[in-house]
């Protein structure tokens, strides 16, 4: 096709304001996908996201769209997530398109992201095209938001498109406007190929599968192509577009987006924003690509049964591909045995990652409470940089700690300044800027330590604000802290996996609060287990789980032998989520209650 | 020849729900009385032909309330069991009774069908906690119902108890004990209280009406029951039943190694539920009721309507099976012997059923067990150490699989 008649766009949003229930119309309108073929959120393919009503992956769809001019037009549309977490999807769906669609929720305006992925859509010189979404709510306020949009856009508001995309009202229009105003792609169709890997996954029978927005050039079947940083060459087995399943078209070029089969089975080869060529006719120069994510948070993943290390290592290296923003490195503990050390962009992030290495993978899993990344300075003038509790230096070897801060920016309605103040203060968070939005809305940024935003700090700020308040956060500067580590010892052995770096000033809160968590969580057992908390070689609270004394199903009534054994079958799988340390069993959720220990 | 039998019949019928109870039974259902044992009797026979008269060494009608169904019913039920199976003459017939819907003459009713063994939930001789269980009868309407059954010429008793109830009063438990030993049953279930989901009492509990039942309390009360009723003469012999050792002497102390030999005590277990334990076959008639045979178990419809319908058109009334593969048989054998504390799993019953020896099907485990203080390796047996008796769910779930 020619590429006067391309036009690749993405859409994005704030989470939640109808971004993929857009897609889905345009899909339905579009022709795209049959009536049978259609259901809510149909881009939201994983089972994850189905669950969660929630966009994790970034997924693109070509769409053949017969325009108000008589021409038919191929829309190459990317879904994007709009969670905080994920917005290194948005920024590399964005290189893969020329227009994109900023969506605001009639009735709840401009939020954090909305702004974020905004400028990440401006820094990246696309057309962008606001509209107003949910116009059919009852509480939508398409006026007020219109405005919101002119002072953030300067888009006039009466040129805001108003739609809705649950009954499909001015999304036509919509479609219009991504014809008439998004430009099409400017590749050069008669360069030597440069294709973009935007993103990937691994197919069993067909290897690592690249997808891929041609820039120059054109892909075809049978044509040898290069991964251009590696330098190796590849066969791939099928070209092809996703509508939205992968459809084989054997051909793909400048100005589309499609996929290439690569065949490979060496996930690591591939890498998502490397850029490809053809291997008899290579370009002179990659594409610019992708700045890695620098991950925020750190936690430790450990098989439940040692024997699933290799499965675990194998996993990882899959969903990497999915998911470019995770990072792993091995590591082994005393109390967990062999494992691997991983990086996220949040802990939504990290949720997802760990719910989908056991299902998809089918691993049982123990995860190690979430740490963030510090900088140490040893009095030997030697620096190094920690990013898990077992790793601090001797307090006597330490000369300065430095912790990372962040910068927040919170939208909120007016009349919740006094409670958001409240939260970030309480949690050593430093009052920067304010600015109105307009009479009822106001932008609050602050700096704050990145492990005070961690633990329970999203959901307190939603509960103190009645859901109205939306964060965005970025990374900031590292700045000194009187951190010393807090250990656990499970019957007078300490487990390395339990321990947490924390405020000096905090050691009792904290102490007290983990050993009375841990006393809840780890089952009782066949003796009684002491729990301690403990800085050096100073106990600083201590509690204890008494042993268990009866655990005995008392009938065995008419015969019903399966339940009876259904229900120890049962009590069995639950144990099996467990780890033994020492001779002491615990639970999964025990490596997690740091998580939880500012939640009373 | 088929083997001996064991027969269980379901009566799904009760004056009143206890709060507590899931059992598979309704009040309230008069007018189905005369259609259900219709269909008792039309399954019996059935199973009875098509398995050619297999003989049947006991019988078990339990409930329910299998009191709450006329006795002219609960006769005809017993006579098509004579005719569908040949049922020994020394065969034990044991009927449940609710205290409060017995009298002399449904006692005597129950002897001139040869019922000869009676069970009775009693729970507890303290009407405070009769009226929080929601039973329909007093402690004295219990007391009353007892003497009114040996009256009757039943020598053969059991009496059910519920202890653990939330903040039970260890000395009303006590006295419950105490009671019951003057009655002298010749055999005692001891219950914990289980909230068991979907019971109105579960509800009660996870709304935060009503406390849980403390394990700690519940095992307390149990130990001393233990000591209790030993000190009574009463041999433990299965986790929750103990069975009457030297009947004439009931109230008198006797060592350890007379109650082992007594041949009463071993007399007055419950020869159909050693059927369970064992693992043997039993045939179970009645809407939800089950059946084991041979490495297959299945079960019936649970609803009373549903379960008469399928038998009036002539239909299974069977709502599910399973077959157990070997492995998992071994594992049951286990799970069901072990209940049994002082007999245990023999080497030689395991063999001869699955031609390998213990050691060899469950070395690991049993050694794992034994290190931990649960488990006792006899020379001819494993059997739960005593204090297992309260761990059983960790011993047994070690013998099933899901490694
Ligand atoms: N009433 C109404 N509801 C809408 C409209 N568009 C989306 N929704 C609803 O808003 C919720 C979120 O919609 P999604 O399409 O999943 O939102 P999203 O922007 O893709 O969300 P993330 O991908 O998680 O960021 C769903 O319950 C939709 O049904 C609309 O036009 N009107
Ligand atoms: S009488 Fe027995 S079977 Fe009937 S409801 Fe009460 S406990 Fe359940
Ligand atoms: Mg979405």
């Amino acid at each position: 096709m020619d590429q006067q008649d391309i036009r690749n766009f993405c859409i994005i949003a704030h989470i939640d304001h109808g971004k993929s229930t857009l897609a889905d119309r345009m899909l339905q309108i579009t022709g795209t996908i049959s009536e049978r073929g259609m259901m809510a959120q149909v881009l939201d393919t994983m089972d994850l996201e189905r669950e969660k009503g929630v966009t994790i992956k970034a997924s693109a769809v070509r769409m053949n769209y017969r325009a108000g001019d008589g021409k038919v037009y191929e829309l190459n549309l990317i879904d994007t997530p709009g969670h905080v977490d994920f917005a290194y999807e948005v920024s590399r769906a964005l290189q893969a398109c020329e227009g994109a669609i900023l969506v605001v929720d009639a009735s709840q305006g401009v939020e954090a992201q909305t702004l974020a992925n905004l400028y990440l859509a401006m820094g990246n010189d696309l057309e962008i095209i606001p509209v107003v979404n949910k116009i059919d709510l009852v509480s939508a306020q398409p006026d007020a938001v219109a405005e919101e949009i002119d002072e953030i856009l300067g888009v006039p508001a009466a040129d805001v498109l108003r739609i809705s995309a649950k009954d499909g009202a001015n999304v036509p229009a919509l479609l219009e406007a991504v014809v008439a105003r998004v430009p099409p792609p400017r590749g050069q169709r008669h360069q030597p190929l440069r294709a973009l890997i935007f993103d990937s996954h691994y197919d069993a029978y067909k290897g690592v599968i690249a997808y891929v927005r041609v820039v120059d050039g054109s892909i075809e079947t049978g044509q040898a192509l290069r991964l251009m940083s590696i330098e190796l060459r590849i066969e791939p087995i099928e070209i092809g577009i996703f509508s939205p399943n992968m459809t084989p078209t054997g051909r793909l070029e400048a100005g589309e987006v499609g996929y290439v089969a690569t065949g490979l089975k060496t996930v690591s080869d591939c890498r998502v924003g490397d850029t490809v060529t053809w291997d008899g006719n290579p370009a002179d120069r990659p594409l610019p690509g992708y700045t890695p994510m620098k991950p925020m948070v750190f936690a430790s993943a450990y098989p439940s049964e040692a024997g699933d290390y290799i499965a675990l290592r194998e996993a990882l290296a899959r969903l990497q591909l999915n998911d470019a923003s995770l990072t792993y490195q091995p590591e082994s503990s005393q109390a967990l045995g062999y494992g691997f050390r991983c990086g996220f962009l949040g802990l939504f992030h990290m949720e997802i990652i760990q719910e989908r290495l056991e299902r998809e993978y089918d691993l049982d899993l123990v995860f190690t409470a979430p740490s963030v990344e510090y900088e140490v300075t040893k009095t030997d003038g030697s620096e190094i940089v920690i990013d898990s509790p077992v790793e601090l230096p001797e307090e006597t070897a330490i000369r300065e700690i430095r912790e990372p801060w962040v910068r927040i920016d919170v939208f909120t309605p007016t009349e919740f300044i006094g409670p958001v103040m409240d939260l970030v203060t309480n949690r050593r968070g430093q009052f920067k800027a304010q600015e109105y939005l307009d009479q009822r809305r106001v932008l609050l940024s602050y700096d704050i330590p990145l492990v005070e935003i961690l633990t329970d700090f999203y959901n307190e700020l939603k509960a103190r604000t009645r859901g109205y308040a939306s964060l965005d956060y970025h990374f900031n500067e590292y700045r000194p802290a009187d951190m010393v580590r807090l250990d656990v010892l499970l019957n007078k052995e300490p487990v390395d996996a339990l321990s947490m770096i924390v405020h000096r000033d905090q050691i009792h809160i904290k102490g007290q609060k983990l050993v009375s968590k841990l006393k809840d969580v780890i089952p009782r057992q066949q003796f009684d287990v002491p729990i301690q908390a403990a800085v050096g070689s100073k106990i600083v609270s201590r509690a204890n789980v008494k042993a268990v004394r009866k655990d005995v199903l008392a009938k065995c009534y008419g015969g019903d032998i399966t339940r009876k054994r259904k229900l120890l079958e049962k009590q069995k799988a639950g144990k099996k989520r467990m780890k033994m340390i020492g001779s002491v069993q615990i639970p999964q959720e025990a490596f997690m209650t740091i998580l939880k220990l500012d939640e009373e | 020849m088929h083997p001996p039998v064991a027969l269980y019949i379901h009566v799904p019928f009760c004056a009143a729900r206890c709060p507590y109870c899931d059992f598979n039974t309704c009040a309230g259902l008069e007018a189905l009385f005369e259609p259900y044992a219709a269909a008792l009797v039309a399954e019996i026979r059935r199973a009875g032909a098509a398995l050619n008269r297999p003989s049947a060494r006991t019988i078990f009608i339990g409930g329910g309330t299998p009191t709450a169904l006329p006795p002219a019913l609960l006769a005809r039920v017993l006579a098509a069991c004579r005719g569908a199976f040949e049922v020994a003459t020394d065969a034990e017939i044991t009927g449940e009774a609710n205290p409060g819907t017995v009298d002399q003459a449904r006692f005597a009713a129950l002897r001139e069908m040869e019922v000869n063994r009676l069970s009775m939930g009693v729970q507890s001789f303290d009407d405070g906690e009769l009226r929080w269980l929601g039973r329909i009868h007093t402690a004295e309407e219990a007391v009353t119902a007892f003497a009114a059954a040996r009256a009757a010429g039943f020598d053969n008793i059991n009496l059910d108890f519920i202890f653990g109830l939330p903040n039970q009063d260890p000395a009303t438990w006590d006295r419950t004990l105490a009671q019951a030993i003057d009655l002298g049953p010749e055999h005692l279930s001891l219950y914990s209280l289980t909230v068991e989901d979907g019971t109105p009492l579960a509800d009660q509990v996870r709304r935060g009406f009503i406390p849980k039942p403390d394990d700690d309390l519940a095992a307390d009360l149990y130990l001393a029951a233990c000591e209790t009723l030993a000190a009574a003469g009463y041999v433990q012999y299965e986790i929750s039943n103990w069975a009457r050792g030297i009947s004439e002497s009931a109230n008198q102390r006797i060592s350890e190694s007379q109650i082992r030999n007594s041949q009463s005590a071993i007399r007055n277990q419950c020869r159909h539920n050693l059927v369970y334990w064992r693992r043997e076959l039993y045939l179970g008639f009645g809407a939800g009721a089950h059946s084991f045979a041979g490495e297959r178990r299945w079960w019936n419809v649970r609803s009373v309507p549903a379960y008469i319908q399928r038998i009036g058109g002539g239909k299974s009334p069977e709502a599910g099976r399973e077959t157990i593969e070997r492995r998992l048989a071994m594992g049951e054998t286990l799970m069901l012997g072990l209940r049994l504390v002082t007999e245990g799993v023999p080497d030689a019953r395991f063999e001869a059923r699955f031609g390998v020896g213990l050691d060899a099907a469950f070395g690991p485990q049993i050694r794992r067990l034994v290190a931990q203080g649960l488990l006792e390796r006899l020379p001819d047996r494993v059997r739960l150490t005593p204090t297992a008796r309260l761990l059983g769910n960790r011993v047994f779930a070690e013998f099933l699989p899901g490694e």
